[in-house]
């Protein structure tokens, strides 16, 4: 008898997981795209699409001619073993090294994976004190080594130049500058610590000493630091310990993402968050934020609020502590505001020196003078905020507004930007206009023939981070030595070499071998790098430099703790010289502009994989857009893509707007970076027009992140944007869950309670595959006794959805690339999706007891939406529905539990996908790893530009994956290259004996080494001591006393279909406080909730 | 109406008929021969641009595989030597050896510009077959089992098909290949030379019980010590050691479970 299974009926009333607004009201676009697995592309004319009837006839020729050629010889190929063996090199074998990436705020520590000199793979530094995963700018960073649209060759006035034309160039400069003594020249750099940039930029302020040293970057924390000096000391640090930290307040700081504040990992933060018993040492995170953030997105309680009215929310924070510096700021709060945050403060003061309240680095010195008043009240300092001793800096530098004024005064005539930021690009107009009119002649050094870089009298290609030597200080002020990993591939120089050249020491770009034959001189920067070393370590013993090259830093070289204390009375002068804030209103909108989730501030414009990740709150891919809440999108009757034209004062800007659920109205975020002309494809698209749109002219000062009394006009044009929120979907059907602190502790498996799970009929399937573990009464189970058996767990209270993994993913994993049309297509090839749900429980009143499934939400229900992640691959099925359905046996199931993809049987007929109920399953459309992805539609006869494969890019390709082809199906495999390849090293440890088994969780995979929250759990679960055993449960065959229990959170994806997954999920916990207006919607759960 | 066809046309169709009939026959007897690696592949032997001979090195010299390809035990890839490698011997300043023979012009030529020597791959796996060298190695697989009597090779020739058939074939029945490990690199070894008594030490060292060697053999048979073993093997295999008597040994104790999923080999 055949069987049906019924989905459960969509919920009526109760919580609802939705992408999209137009999936929550279940409109006809939504709709439309239901049920089709592979939406239609658009039909090419032969033309278009390079095939005519001649090219097909000569095709058939060509592959007819082949084939007898073929057959006639078997083609040579030729093996190049090394002339000289190379150190260390195994072939066939990877190598790793630590290094560090140096980020605007310190340093990213990881390990390298190298293949016979390539650097292919990034992965966390678990060693470094600071460590831990990676995010997706630091996972993506080594394909900008490869990038074919780097700058590759000098400039001089715009013309390309030899290296010794270069060199000249510098030489004439520097000699020059020499004769003011320096007074005609600014060097700037970036927010970046390198201890070696700064000595040398203290040798360059030595020798000559009328230099002006700046340090300039487009996102910049000016004001803060401006504050901290003033409250704490200029030398004083902060360091925040999340793992003391049990209540939060965040005003409008992104710290787990694109804001990070010093301090522990986010891990720390996590840990908290993911209980395996309901236990009061759950921490509380409270954020206010005009637009949702992955910070707002973990948040317990949550309040849209304007980024104008913050000062407001910190002043009536602090006058709650009774500190009151601030009360004129406080006038403009909304109503609620204070009833919002009375409680909130109630339970930091609880909760006092385990509370710790953070602000965003865009905010103005108000706001973090009143926040260090705040917390020194809460008693956070020395507990939760640990105050470290950071030395005196080796040069001053200045700030972006003091470089301002010395462009305009016309004193600076030759200007050094060493800083990654692309100054004649996002800096106010003001010093691109001074620029020109001073006649002030640039010295550039950048990886990318940017704006600052044609306009540069000098242009030099900098090397990237993998290529060169230098060093870096993180969070905690571990010093860690950057180490190249290969030749520059292009001969760029680093921001030290050049400022050796500046200092006369050093030539910038190839290193020419001695005429002589003798071995090239050190490296200065090398020497350099080393010098810094022997000054952090006290001498340069050799030992401790090969320790530090080794684990990747130096042990102790952390900043000491500070004796400093907070000088409580800058707070009301600081505070006193702010302006009163005001609420925006639809006549004066406020802009809030951020950096991107993709291009941070613009410098991964050429990154492939960063353009096309989605947006983790958009979706969006390849564009931004201005973010509109729902409240005001709805009141204009804005579409998705429609332009609009937003004007600050004098200055406008016209872009597409997208319906934001959880934003502020009156309020739009533009993320900045985008709209630079005139580069590659990846940046500027093939016109060279430039990729989404430029929001840095509408500022007029460098620290100027919240403009008010903006405008909006709506335009009828619609710009087409990717975003891919409503593809894949998987039609609604309740797959997250989550549940309260409290709900946890009454209720321990409210997780498995969730849906249908509890009244899932027995399986009576005639079908007697191989499913469950091999016991007497299930023989065709998986062994258990002489196979591993692979599962993931991932943790939702966790998860942030910062998307690190999905380029982890595609780095590790060969992942095609596929552009902007294609994504539209609904054909993104991530084999990770990472799924943002918003979530309601609160409806119309009318609605929510309506039969009808639409459900017509409010704008302002919309605006307090929650919002969730998911990351979604391939689920590994026990019980696969794509095995079933392949003709050709190209999915297959293995012993040890992997549903794997055999590419090379794989024909492509899209049956596994069509049947996939997880949609986990990509199918390749074009030769995506063959051709540059502007010329996707070519036939193979076109010329060989247009079919012609980047070399470079093939340079960062995993050797052990297969680079996937046209036509055939790919998804998530559990990085079996990883899994085989340890299975394999224990065959060469177990050589003559019985111990087959890998060593516990040594097997780690890329997303799980990527995920900076910890919240991915991979192993193999017939090990007992594993730590998925742990969570998946384990039974004990001989023993039942040793079983091990299943982790009460965990439940899977979809269970009543049968599936028998292998990737399961932990639900989510919240911990809202019950005082708070609201509490009783959040994370809303009942029994049978879905 | 006349008849437009001749007389002899009548029995044309089945003529036609037959000769198709052979010739799908032929066909089908041709494709699975010569349309198979054990055709295409065994006996291809390129002209390698220095005429090293494995003959001499590895047969009449004795040098172990892994003095040149040193990594295979570690590594997937059984590497082909460096310059230096060939320089330990040949070069100036080390042995010397037959420094001025012309064969070696281009292993001099290689060192002086540091040009890779351009050797000609004989054993070819497709892309999408992720083979390793030290899984085989070190687990009772002997380069003889895939690259042939290579001792005995002037010239390097492919002397197995190498097919996924063939590759299956041992995977499946991993017994008919197993040695000893210290007779890995021994390409002329013959299970038959090998020592019973030492080779059940051997086991009984390693912590085998006696038991479960006696089990192995025999199934229901016990044993309590060396001797007791060796009578037993006698009584089953004969005088001489058999390689069914090794590789079953080794396959048991070894825990030898050669992967039949796709993913071993594909990814």
């Amino acid at each position: 008898m055949k069987r049906k299974w019924i989905h459960p009926e969509e919920p009526q009333t109760g919580k609802r997981y939705w992408r999209s607004p137009a999936e929550l009201e279940q409109r006809s676009e939504f709709l439309s795209t239901l049920g089709v697995e592979f939406p239609a592309g658009d039909t090419l004319t032969e033309e278009e699409a390079g095939n005519s009837r001649r090219d097909f006839l000569k095709l058939m020729g060509a592959s007819a001619g082949m084939m007898g050629l073929a057959a006639c010889r078997r083609p040579v190929v030729n093996i190049l073993p090394y002339t000289n063996h190379v150190e260390w090199v195994i072939p066939g074998k990877s190598l790793l090294y630590a290094s560090a990436m140096p980020t605007p705020t310190g340093a990213v520590p990881m390990v390298v994976t190298t293949h016979e000199g390539r650097p292919t793979h990034l992965s966390g530094n678990p060693l470094h004190p600071v460590g831990g995963g990676l995010d997706s700018f630091a996972q993506a960073s080594v394909l900008d080594l490869y990038d074919p649209e780097r700058s590759q060759f000098p400039t001089i006035g715009g013309k390309s130049a030899t290296w010794a034309e270069a060199n000249k160039g510098l030489e004439n400069i520097s000699a020059e500058v020499k004769k003011d003594g320096g007074a005609s020249l600014a060097v700037v750099v970036g927010r970046g610590t390198s201890p070696t940039v700064q000595r040398l930029l203290g040798e360059v302020k030595a020798a000559l000493p009328q230099a002006k040293l700046f340090s300039y970057e487009a996102i910049n924390s000016a004001a803060q630091n401006a504050a901290n000096n003033e409250v704490l000391g200029a030398t004083t640090k902060t360091f925040v310990r999340w793992s003391k930290a049990l209540r939060i307040i965040s005003l409008d700081c992104d710290f787990l993402s694109l804001d990070p504040v010093a301090g522990e990992t986010i891990k720390e933060f996590t840990k908290q968050r993911a209980q395996d018993k309901p236990s009061p040492e759950m921490n509380r995170l409270y954020v206010l934020e005009n637009r949702y953030t992955l910070t707002g997105g973990m948040a317990d309680h949550r309040k849209p609020l304007a980024a104008s009215l913050i000062p407001a929310a910190a002043a009536i924070i602090a006058e709650l502590l009774d500190i009151k510096d601030g009360s004129a700021l406080a006038a403009a709060a909304p109503a609620g505001l204070k009833d919002w945050l009375a409680p909130a403060v109630r339970d930091l003061i609880d909760n006092k020196g385990r509370s710790v309240v953070v602000a965003g680095s865009r905010h103005g010195a108000e706001v973090h003078a009143l926040v260090a008043a705040i917390n020194n009240a809460l008693g956070a300092y020395g507990s939760t905020i640990e105050l470290l001793e950071g030395g005196p800096a080796a040069a001053t530098l200045g700030t972006a507004a003091e470089l301002e004024t010395a462009l305009a005064s016309g004193s600076v005539k030759t200007l050094v930007s060493l800083t990654p930021s692309n100054l004649l690009f996002d800096a106010p107009a003001s010093v691109a206009k001074s620029i020109q009119e001073k006649g002030v002649k640039i010295v550039h050094l950048g990886h990318l023939p940017n704006d600052t870089a044609r306009a540069a009298l000098l242009h030099i290609p900098a090397a990237h981070y993998l290529e060169s030597w230098s060093d870096v200080r993180a969070s905690d002020g571990t010093y860690s030595v950057v180490q190249p990993m290969i030749q520059p591939l292009y001969d760029g120089t680093s921001e030290i070499e050049v400022l050796l050249a500046l200092l006369g020491r050093k030539k910038i770009g190839p290193v020419e071998k001695p005429a002589d034959g003798s071995a090239p001189a050190e490296d200065p920067a090398y020497q350099a790098v080393r010098d810094t070393f022997a000054q952090v370590a006290g001498s340069l013993d050799e030992t401790k430099w090969n320790l530090s090259l080794r684990d990747g830093f130096l042990k102790g070289s952390g900043y000491v703790k500070s004796s400093g204390v907070i000088n409580a009375g800058a707070v009301a002068g600081i505070v006193s010289k702010a302006k009163a804030p005001t609420a925006p209103s639809d006549k004066a909108l406020e802009v809030v502009l951020t950096p991107d989730a993709g291009v941070y501030d613009g410098r991964y414009i050429s990154n492939s994989w960063l353009q096309e990740v989605p947006d983790p709150i958009t979706k969006l891919s390849w564009d931004n857009a201005a973010w509109i809440g729902s409240v005001t999108f709805r009141a204009l009757e804005l579409k998705n893509g429609q332009m609009v034209k937003i004007t600050v004062g004098d200055k406008t800007l016209t872009l597409p707007a997208i319906e934001a659920p959880g934003h502020v109205q009156n309020s739009i975020t533009i993320p900045l970076g985008y709209g630079q002309t005139q580069l590659g494809f990846v940046a500027s698209d093939t016109k060279g027009t430039g990729r989404g749109f430029n929001a840095y002219p509408l500022r007029s000062a460098a620290a100027e992140f919240v403009l008010t009394g903006a405008t909006l006009e709506k335009t009828p044009e619609i710009y087409q944007l990717a975003i891919s929120q409503d593809q894949n979907t998987m039609e609604g059907r309740a797959v997250y869950r989550e549940g309260t602190l409290e709900t946890f502790a009454k209720t321990p498996d409210f997780a498995v309670k969730t849906g249908l799970d509890s009244h899932i009929p027995e399986n009576i399937s005639l079908y007697k595959g191989q499913v469950g573990k091999k016991t007497e009464t299930n023989p065709d189970g998986f062994d258990y006794e002489k196979k591993h058996q692979w599962g993931m767990v991932i943790d939702l209270s966790k998860c942030l959805g910062c998307t690190a993994c999905v380029v982890a993913c595609q780095s590790e994993n060969n992942i095609a690339v596929v552009g902007k049309d294609q994504v539209i297509k609904g054909r993104l090839m991530q084999w990770i999706r990472m799924d943002r749900y918003f979530a309601m429980s609160e409806w119309g009143a009318d609605k929510a007891k309506s039969d009808e499934v639409n459900i017509d939400p409010t704008a302002e229900q919309l605006e307090n939406a929650e919002m969730v992640h998911q990351p979604l691959a391939c689920q590994q099925c026990e019980s696969a529905p794509c095995e079933t359905v392949c003709p050709v046996n190209a999915t297959v199931h293995t012993d040890d539990g992997l549903n794997a993809m055999v590419y090379n049987r794989c024909i492509g007929t899209r049956y596994c996908a069509n049947n996939c109920p997880y949609t986990a399953r990509r199918f390749n459309w074009f030769d995506y790893n063959k051709r540059p992805l502007d010329e996707l539609y070519w036939g193979p006869l076109s010329t060989p530009e247009k079919t012609g494969v980047r070399e470079s890019l093939q340079l960062q390709k995993n050797p052990n994956v297969t680079v996937r082809m046209r036509g055939v199906i790919e998804k998530c495999t559990y990085c079996v290259q990883r899994i085989e390849a340890a299975k394999i090293k224990q065959k060469q440890t177990q050589r003559d004996s019985k111990n087959f088994r890998v060593p516990t969780d040594t097997v780690k995979v890329a997303c799980q080494a990527a995920c900076s929250a910890d919240a991915i759990t991979f192993g193999d679960m017939a090990d007992r001591n594993s730590a998925i055993a742990k969570v998946k449960g384990f039974k004990d065959e001989k023993d039942p006393s040793k079983d091990l229990p299943e982790h009460p959170r965990n439940y899977e994806l979809l269970k009543y279909i049968g599936t028998r997954p292998r990737t399961s999920y932990l639900a989510r916990l919240r911990n809202p406080n019950k005082a708070m207006p609201g509490a009783d919607k959040i994370a809303a759960w009942s029994a049978h909730q879905n | 109406m006349g008849n437009f066809f001749p007389r002899w046309t009548n029995w044309l169709p089945l003529k036609l008929a037959v000769a198709a009939g052979f010739i799908v026959f032929g066909v089908s007897l041709a494709v699975p021969y010569y349309f198979t690696p054990k055709y295409t592949r065994v006996g291809y032997e390129p002209t390698q641009p220095v005429p090293f001979s494995h003959k001499i090195h590895a047969g009449q010299l004795g040098l172990d595989c892994r003095y040149c390809h040193s990594f295979a035990e570690v590594s997937s890839h059984a590497n082909v030597p460096t310059n230096q490698t060939c320089f330990n011997c040949h070069g100036p300043g080390k042995g010397n050896i037959k420094a001025s023979s012309p064969k070696l012009e281009k292993v001099i030529k290689a060192a002086e510009t540091g040009k890779p020597i351009e050797w000609v791959k004989v054993h070819k796996a497709p892309d999408y077959v992720y083979f390793n060298h030290s899984a085989h190695l070190n687990r009772g697989i002997s380069c003889q089992n895939c690259h042939g009597q290579i001792n005995e090779m002037e010239v390097v020739k492919h002397a197995e098909p190498q097919s996924m058939g063939w590759c299956l074939e041992c995977h499946r029945n991993p017994e008919q290949k197993l040695r000893p490990l210290d007779q890995i690199t021994n390409l002329n070894y013959k299970p038959e030379q090998l020592d019973r008594s030492g080779f059940y030490a051997g086991l009984l060292k390693k912590g085998v019980k006696a038991d479960e060697i006696a089990a192995t053999i025999k199934e229901g048979s016990s044993a309590g010590k060396l001797e007791d073993l060796v009578a037993l093997a006698v009584g089953k295999y004969g005088e001489k050691v058999t390689q069914l008597e090794v590789g079953s040994q080794l396959k048991k104790h070894w825990q030898v479970q050669p992967p039949e999923n796709c993913t071993a080999c594909h990814r």
